[in-house]
């Protein structure tokens, strides 16, 4: 065993630096060269590499964010994400008052016009996410994973149950009994009344929005909308469902973002408070 | 660990049977099961080519829809529009998220499947026959070998679903 360790070591030196970077260039789904032992060395190499790479989130953290700049920040770092160029990213940020439309422009489900929106301070933007119109606010908790699906093998269904059990975990570290909704109903229920929204879009396999949980936001706002296109069914929160005290946001954006982590099967996680630079003609 | 992990990288490597090292877990022995159609061709982000003369039918694998669940909307380009490989043309809605579609050639898009405006299930349903999304002239032949054939895919698939 441990002469055949030391081969290994030995070969691995010789042949790595090299092939390594033919490697890197190689189309994924592309067969291998068959040259025997050095082939495998350096196929090994480079998989420990990337598995090393990609099992550490970076969890950046930031207190209310414009929407827009927001999304402009997800849309860098997904495109350096699919570069390969970052690892696996979360944000953990609150929004001040929005309205927002999926891809499909659900607009007949806002039942305010714009300057009636505009009138009470929100705002309103349309989106490539999936999901339909919803509110974003303080209190509000926004987790935006910035994450590679293809290098865990997550397709969009596996990925938004991990969403939904993530808001019913840290949901029922208040005493709360949430569930994930029925089919066609994705969110997070507390009896008929919803606690949590999920909106993602997935491009080239990363993934982008997320999820909105209700820690204590204004509940008022959607009563100018249908939520989620959903009508018959109302929303709730954290504060209204839990019997205990609720501690500060923070400790709940941290609870959640940690059940990603583990639930994605993180191994490490590296935290971050704001560190990244918005767009600065938007910063207001 | 380590050495298990070696073993079965270096068992792919070397195009040796790898199915002791990576025992599935229940919930993805469905997805074991995707279908395939031989003669198709297949990109590694799932989605399907059918060549035909000049006429390249394209939609997404049954192991592509399995994993999004329910499609309730879907958005096509116009005829027209011009497709890159391995850039998006489109996307599909399910479970409260949009997933892009990419283009398996380049081409340009002849025609589109109107059906899927007002029956977006039939990407779930009728994968590789009604659910197709769009038929494209394709400007370079050349680049469906680039694409997997029906058996390559299925091995993709596999080892996609081990992780």
């Amino acid at each position: 065993m441990s002469r055949m360790a030391t081969f290994l070591r030995f070969s691995s030196s010789r042949v790595s630096l090299i092939s390594f970077t033919l490697l890197l260039d190689k189309p994924p789904g592309s067969s291998l060269p068959l040259d025997g032992l050095a082939a495998a060395l350096v196929h090994i190499q480079h998989r420990l590499y990337q598995m090393s790479l990609q099992r550490t989130l970076k969890a950046y953290k930031f207190g209310i964010v414009n929407y827009l700049n927001a999304l402009k920040l997800q849309e860098r770092l997904s495109g350096e994400r699919k570069a390969g160029n970052i690892q696996d990213t979360i944000l953990s940020l609150q929004h001040p008052p929005t309205y927002t439309l999926g891809k499909r422009r659900t607009d007949h489900n806002l039942l305010l016009t714009e300057s009636e929106v505009q009138a009470m301070g929100a705002e309103v933007h349309y989106t490539e996410r999936g999901g339909d119109i919803t509110f974003h606010g303080p209190r509000q908790a926004i987790i935006y994973p910035i994450i590679s699906l293809r290098a865990i093998g997550f397709g969009a269904r596996k990925y938004v149950e991990g969403l939904e059990s993530i808001m019913i975990e840290v949901a029922s570290l208040y005493g709360v009994n949430a569930h994930p909704g029925k089919a066609g109903e994705t969110g997070v229920w507390v009896g008929d009344r919803k606690i949590g929204a999920i909106g993602v879009r997935i491009s080239s396999g990363i993934t982008s929005h997320g999820l909105a949980f209700n820690i204590d936001p204004d509940l008022n706002y959607f009563k100018h909308i249908v939520p989620c296109g959903i009508r018959d069914k109302g929303v709730t929160s954290l504060r209204r469902e839990a019997q205990m005290q609720l501690p500060e946001d923070e400790v709940i954006h941290d609870q959640l973002i940690q059940s990603f982590a583990k639930t994605f099967h993180f191994k490490d996680m590296q935290w971050s408070q704001g560190g990244l630079i918005l767009p600065a003609d938007e910063i207001k | 660990m380590a050495l298990k992990l070696w073993a079965s990288s270096a068992a792919n490597a070397l195009k040796l049977s790898s199915r002791a090292a990576a025992p599935f877990p229940a919930s993805s022995i469905s997805r074991c099961f995707s279908s395939v159609i031989d003669g198709f061709r297949y990109s590694d982000s799932h989605e399907w080519v059918k060549h035909q003369g000049d006429v390249a039918t394209i939609g997404i694998t049954d192991h592509a829809q399995g994993h999004l669940g329910e499609v309730v909307f879907v958005e096509l380009p116009e005829s027209g529009t011009s497709v890159t490989k391995g850039s998006g043309f489109g996307a599909v809605e399910s479970v409260k998220a949009t997933s892009d579609v990419n283009s398996p050639v380049s081409g340009e898009v002849i025609e589109v499947n109107s059906k899927l405006t007002g029956t977006p299930g039939l990407i779930n349903t009728s994968t590789y026959e009604d659910g197709w999304m769009i038929k494209v002239k394709p400007s370079d032949p050349s680049e469906l070998q680039s694409l997997m054939d029906s058996k390559e895919y299925s091995k993709f698939c596999e080892e996609e679903d081990a992780h």
